[in-house]
């Protein structure tokens, strides 16, 4: 029978004892290469064997516990998602949204890796599998045909017993019985299990090896005189090239995924702690360092948070939400009134706060709140065994949120409780230093804690693109007292904005679907080219040199300093 | 004073610089442009070694040649814990075994690697099979040395000289078309080997991640 490349049913791959934990096993299934890798989570990923962006073996990748890292080249893929994190070299160190690399379906069981070509067919147990503890023989590959292999195991059999053949390629022999694992047109593996585990393992492998040895000679000798069959021709699936485009700095809003709130706690006094996970326990879209999700809140506000998860880390994510006043309506309902196991919809993942990973000095400063995004990166440059400094900054000692989850990074971490002003001041300078080449910071905090640490940065020589920073909220006041024309160059439209209305409002007026989200100047949704006219930014999401350039503008919160402003949309 | 008289691409003069790596010597290195220009021809190398061949080692005045040779010199000098060439006669018959099949390896992944990637005059099929051949029983070694708590090559539960002269040509083997897809506890074994602190790489050959703390 010949093989089919898109043969449904699943066959095992590997035994389990291959897949310790940081190794990457090689495997092959009907002509497909695999890069097989368990997680530190347990999980067992099954993947093409291909970086996708150089198409170098994935098999000689690094397993990193939550992502497996291309050794060439760096790139980097996340547990179960199979999604690029991270591309080298990039300006924003950003990957194309939803690169992922081909994924298997898997399943461990009986001591095999299973998988199958694709999705076609679910699981299903061997027949007579149920009341035995399988012990797995060791694997031995034959250079010959799977149907020669197949015919080869059953004349082992002793005339007054003969064997069973079952389906998909399995032989009972006796109480034993052998896969073969269809490696390709003319490869195979016999991959043998025992009902029970044996009293003298080590003899009775050694027995069944032997056995099998033999048998793998006498199918060698016999397939070299007959013409090799041809080697099944699987397509690689390339990177299209709208993937593998940059992103722009403003992506589009994705779709929203609903998440149950799996679990909700106090972590340090004020922050709330919240866990989302998928309802049906499926992983997750892959995200960055960095990253948030905009949270569609009970009473219609959409809210940004940032993910606080480390690398490949997919079952859920964690967020923090700030218990703050009365004025603040998002995460006064998030707090007040969300509960475990209420459903919320959310966005993907998004990131405006991209982590650069070829930094020679990473310094993070949080304050309060700010230690969500920073959390995420000290996790991934933890896992990647590079250095950086933390420093969080708190108003007093009981107020660390996700102090256990900082405890076990190895990285140095220091919090800093309950300095006043100045003295914060002081030491950020101290940290800071004097500018060094590939020197990047990190800053996430309250506004008037960013500003002082992008002024002191600056007044120490440090450039614009080596400091980066995410506001939670825009805290200025916005002035909106300005009236102009926009032309819309795209959509051929030239409207009025009147004092007191926004570009983006007069766009939705006149029947424009634009996309925002925060609709404060923080998140970066609503950015728009602006190809002529003086731009009066209030935001606080574009960096100085970015504003000074005058080719971008957030449109929920900037106006024109002249009478016209051409836009490109 | 060591000096080294070194070929950067030779997985038999690496095998040398990963040991005085791994125990932290510092050595001199002499540059030999084995390839193309084939220096190891040259009268000056031919006095310090008629045979031609890499690497050299010269301590103080001792000269010494054969990578093998040199591995068990340098653990026997200069590794005071005396784990990478155990005075044990039983396990120094082991080790010397591994070096004979490191040989073998030489022989057949090294020589095909050789022939295609630096176009010397070698049969490739037959260098291929026979590094197969090797290749089959060295995972078969190490799968039951895995199922019995043994992680190297050599009994002792630490790595010898034998791991270092059989890792090199095994790591570059894809470089002469030998695929390792079917040895995969020796693929899990060049993982550890790549885990011995003070590890070096060269060109080709990869540090692994870091294991599971
Ligand atoms: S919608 Fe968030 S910056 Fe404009």
């Amino acid at each position: 029978m010949p093989l089919s490349l898109s043969d449904p049913a699943w066959y095992p791959i590997a035994s389990s004892d291959d897949l310790p934990f940081r190794h990457v096993y090689q495997g092959q299934l009907l002509g497909r290469e695999l890069a097989v890798w368990r997680a530190d989570d347990g999980n067992v990923n099954v993947w093409e064997n291909r970086c996708l962006h150089r198409g170098v073996r994935l098999s000689i990748g690094i397993n990193e516990g939550q992502e497996l890292k291309c050794q060439y080249h760096g790139w980097r893929y996340a547990n179960r998602s199979a999604g690029c994190t991270y591309i080298p070299a990039h300006p924003a160190d950003a990957p194309a949204r939803r690169i992922e690399n081909r994924k298997y379906p898997v399943r461990e069981a009986f001591g095999l890796i299973w998988s199958a070509a694709n999705d076609d067919q679910p699981f299903a147990p061997f027949e007579g599998s149920e009341g035995h503890n399988w012990f797995a023989l060791r694997p031995m590959p034959v250079a010959a045909t799977p149907d020669d292999v197949v015919a080869g195991l059953m004349r082992l059999a002793p005339d007054d017993q003969p064997a069973d053949i079952l389906p998909n390629l399995a032989v009972k022999l006796g109480s034993a019985i052998f896969f073969v694992q269809p490696v390709d047109a003319d490869r195979s593996v016999i991959r043998g299990l025992l009902p029970e585990k044996p009293a003298d393992e080590i003899t009775a492998l050694r027995h069944y090896n032997e056995m099998l040895s033999k048998l793998r000679d006498r199918l060698e000798r016999a397939a070299a005189k007959k013409p090799a069959p041809k080697p099944l021709e699987p397509t690689y699936e390339k990177v299209s090239v709208e993937l593998s485009t940059m992103p722009d700095i403003a992506v589009p809003r994705g779709n929203t995924l609903n998440v149950v709130v799996k679990r909700k706690w106090q972590s340090g006094d004020g922050v709330i702690g919240f866990e989302l996970a998928d309802r049906d326990g499926k992983h997750l879209p892959t995200f960055q360092p960095g990253a948030h999700i905009d949270v569609h809140l009970p009473n219609g506000l959409v809210r940004q948070y940032s993910i606080t998860n480390g690398p490949g880390d997919l079952l859920s994510y964690v967020i923090g939400v700030k218990q703050e006043g009365a004025s603040k309506g998002g995460s006064k309902v998030l707090v007040e009134t969300v509960r475990e196991g209420d459903v919320l919809a959310i966005s993907e993942p998004r990131n405006n706060f991209p982590l650069r990973r070829d930094a020679t000095r990473t310094l993070l400063i949080a304050g309060g709140i700010g230690i969500t995004p920073l959390l995420s990166m000290a996790r991934f440059l933890d896992k990647s065994s590079l250095p950086y400094e933390l420093h969080y900054f708190v108003r007093s000692g009981d107020t660390v949120a996700f102090q256990s989850e900082l405890e076990v990074l190895h990285g140095s971490v220091d919090t800093h409780v309950g300095l006043g002003r100045e003295l914060v001041k002081a030491k950020v300078t101290e940290l800071l230093g004097p500018y060094q080449f590939a020197n990047h910071v990190y800053i996430c905090g309250p506004g008037s804690m960013l500003e002082m640490v992008q002024e002191t940065a600056t007044a120490l020589g440090w450039p614009d693109e080596a400091i980066h920073f995410e506001y939670f909220q825009n805290t200025k006041p916005v002035d909106a007292s300005s009236a102009f024309d926009v032309e819309l160059a795209r959509s051929a439209m030239t409207l009025h904005v009147p004092a007191g209305k926004t570009i983006l409002e007069t766009m939705r007026d006149n029947g424009l679907t634009v996309a925002s989200s925060c609709e404060q100047g923080a998140c970066g949704t609503c950015l728009t080219g602006v190809i002529e006219g003086e731009v009066d930014h209030q935001d606080v999401y574009l960096n100085k040199t970015e504003k000074a350039s005058n080719t971008c503008i957030m449109t929920c919160v900037s106006r024109a300093k002249g009478e016209r402003l051409v836009l490109d949309i | 004073m060591i000096t080294l008289y070194d070929f950067e691409l030779s997985g038999n003069c690496y095998k040398l610089r990963l040991l005085m790596s791994i125990l932290d010597l510092s050595y001199d290195i002499v540059p030999v442009d084995y390839f193309p220009g084939r220096e190891n021809r040259a009268d000056w190398f031919l006095r310090l070694n008629p045979f031609g061949q890499l690497p050299v080692l010269k301590d103080d005045d001792l000269v010494l040649a054969d990578s093998g040779a040199i591995l068990a010199y340098l653990a026997k000098k200069y590794d005071p814990s005396g784990q990478w060439f155990p005075d044990d006669p039983a396990v120094t018959a082991e080790v010397l075994r591994w070096h004979g099949v490191a040989d073998g390896i030489t022989g057949s992944s090294a020589a095909a690697r050789l022939a295609l990637s630096y176009g010397h005059d070698y049969d490739i099929p037959r260098a291929q099979r026979e590094a197969h051949r090797i290749f089959r029983l060295m995972d078969e070694h190490l799968w039951f040395g895995e199922k019995q708590g043994r992680d190297w090559l050599c009994s002792p539960a630490h790595p010898t000289t034998a791991d270092i002269a059989c890792f090199p040509y095994v790591m570059l083997s894809e470089e002469g078309g030998i695929a390792r897809q079917d040895y995969p506890a020796l693929r899990r074994w060049t993982d550890r080997v790549r885990r011995v602190p003070g590890f070096v790489v060269m060109s080709g050959i990869f540090p692994a991640g870091r294991a599971l703390s």
